[in-house]
């Protein structure tokens, strides 16, 4: 959670994923589209500017019981590539082969696919909604051409919940184990407001902040989304 | 204790408080969330995320938006019901030496009084807040607090069934906060808290609908200081000797010192807990420290914007 200090627009801290992180330089990187209120006030603080870290909070992917034989899939939907890059480098270093598949409305907003060239451990598929550039249409059925020949073993997913609920159902025709790092409007990060649940299979509400933000689809309740 | 030890104490009717900082119900969660951020035995007291006789699911999302200086939220009163709170959250918190007050909500009168009979002999309770306010659902919450009959109704009941110090939490949406602060009073509160939040809405210019599922929401945050402030004056004057907790966008110590001014002998901090998870311990240092440098109490800086204060409170909404 990001606070501009001192401000009151934005007023509530905003949650980031960790892009990469560089514990011997102590910097972390934070990959950022501005649509709101919020991530403009990031966009506009002048270069050296402080700003209140509050993290890091809630769960991560988990790499446990991921052998170098297998294969994992990375899916993500335009700025939700953001906690990526760290991924695939825990992947690379654990030797995990990861396809990634990265969707976005235009070949524009696909530009981010720069940031992942020597990153991914595999292939990169990209997928525009216009067909500007790579497979036309959505990233899900994109993934879903390539899945069953692929044989994967566990994915890993980011993105709108749109494409959440979408490929939530793709990987439940392939059986395959997945994760979904899911986002919501938060107003603390530690689990205090409530303001940031989503409709759950096991009790009516997971809190995402504390008990996510990863979270396997089925503990999700789609129909209620 | 002795006055030396515990200079910033203040007294609230029969409830005493080590200091005037008290973190407000609804942002604080049940106060263990703030473990990491905060040393609970410094504040004043907290208030407990309203408690109802069962646990209680709250409304479905989204849930909150941030608006100009302030968010709205329509959480809907989850909770882990008073079981849960008193065999899992209230000995951890004792243990942590928090003064704790519990704020209690339902749908019919019955449920208040089934909660707060259900509290009544648990060990390290320093008090009741009554949530008579709250916008965000469908029965009970703000329907008591709209009413001074419903008011008095429900405080009278719920008096004769606690001896704990009784704190009622008013709504700002009433029609008038000052006859609800009487209504209260009379039937035998101790205390009255305000503010609570304002109906207010919010809606996506893109999509034409409301930015939160249940329409409409409970503003708060500096935003609101200002209203807040004001009634706090209004209830002060009309009721000289209530002992008033301030609620509103306090977020600095000067916040906490006009809200004093106004007229409370306590404040709430509320949605600042979201943003800054440790304010309320910095404004416990802070008051600390501003008291020793002027050689004040607390209580001195109660109400004294009403001495030499010839405000007219009917005439600012002309003007």
């Amino acid at each position: 959670m990001l606070d501009l200090p001192g401000r009151i627009r934005p007023y509530l801290r905003r949650a980031y994923s960790v892009a990469d992180a560089d514990p011997v330089r102590g910097e972390i990187e934070l990959l950022v589209r501005t649509i709101g209120p919020g991530t403009a006030g990031l966009e506009e603080l002048p270069e050296g500017s402080f700003a209140g870290l509050l993290g890091p909070l809630g769960n991560g992917f988990s790499l446990e019981n991921l052998s170098q034989t297998q294969r994992v899939a990375v899916v993500a939907g335009g700025i939700g590539a953001a906690p990526f890059p760290l991924l695939f480098r825990a992947l690379s270093q654990a030797r995990v082969r990861a396809d990634f598949y990265l969707g976005g409305r235009n070949a524009e907003e696909l530009s981010l696919a720069a940031r992942f060239e020597g990153v991914v451990p595999g292939e990169t598929v990209l997928a525009s909604d216009d067909g500007s550039l790579g497979e036309r249409g959505f990233v899900t059925e994109a993934f879903r051409r390539h899945a069953a020949p692929a044989r994967y073993d566990r994915l890993f997913a980011c993105g709108p919940m749109p494409m959440f609920a979408a490929l939530a159902r793709v990987v439940s025709d392939l059986r395959l184990p997945s994760e979904f790092s899911t986002e919501a409007a938060m107003g603390c990060g530690f689990g205090a407001c409530l303001g940031c649940v989503i409709p759950g299979t096991e009790k009516p509400f997971l809190i995402t902040c504390t008990e996510g933000p990863i979270l396997s689809p089925e503990r999700i309740a789609w129909e209620k989304l | 204790m002795t006055e030396s030890s515990e200079p910033l104490a203040v007294q609230l009717g029969p409830l005493r408080l080590k200091n005037p900082i008290v973190t407000a119900s609804g942002t604080f969660g049940y106060g263990l969330e703030f473990t990491d951020f905060v040393d609970l035995s410094r504040l004043g007291a907290i208030c407990t995320k309203g408690l109802s006789l069962h646990p209680h699911a709250g409304n479905v999302p989204p849930r909150i938006c941030e608006t100009p200086a302030g968010m709205l939220n329509a959480i809907g009163l989850q909770n882990v019901g008073v079981e849960v709170f008193l065999s899992e959250k209230l000995p951890r918190l004792r243990e942590k030496g928090a003064t704790v007050i519990a704020n209690v909500w339902g749908d019919l009168e019955e449920d208040y009084v089934s909660v707060v009979r259900a509290l009544e002999d648990a060990e390290g309770l320093a008090a009741i807040e009554l949530n008579i306010s709250c916008p965000n659902v469908e029965k009970g919450g703000m329907l008591f607090g709209n009413s001074p009959q419903a008011t008095a109704s429900l405080v009278g009941r719920v008096r004769a069934a606690t001896g704990r110090p009784l704190i009622v939490k008013l709504s700002p949406n009433a029609p008038d906060l000052v006859l609800s602060a009487r209504a209260a009073r009379e039937a035998g509160a101790d205390v009255v808290s305000l503010v609570n939040t304002f109906v207010a809405m919010a809606i996506d210019p893109e999509t034409a609908r409301p930015r939160l599922s249940f329409g409409t929401g409970g503003l708060s945050g500096p935003a609101i200081r200002p209203l807040a402030v004001r009634m706090v004056f209004q209830v002060a004057r009309a009721l000289p000797g209530v002992p008033i907790m301030g609620i509103g966008g306090i977020t600095d110590l000067p916040d906490v010192l006009e809200f004093l001014a106004a007229g409370a002998a306590a404040v709430q901090v509320g949605t600042a807990n979201f943003k800054e998870p440790g304010v309320s311990a910095r404004l416990v240092e802070e008051l600390a420290l501003f008291c020793a440098q002027r050689g004040f109490r607390p209580a001195d800086l109660v109400g004294r914007a009403h001495a030499s204060s010839s405000v007219k409170l009917d005439a600012g909404a002309e003007g």
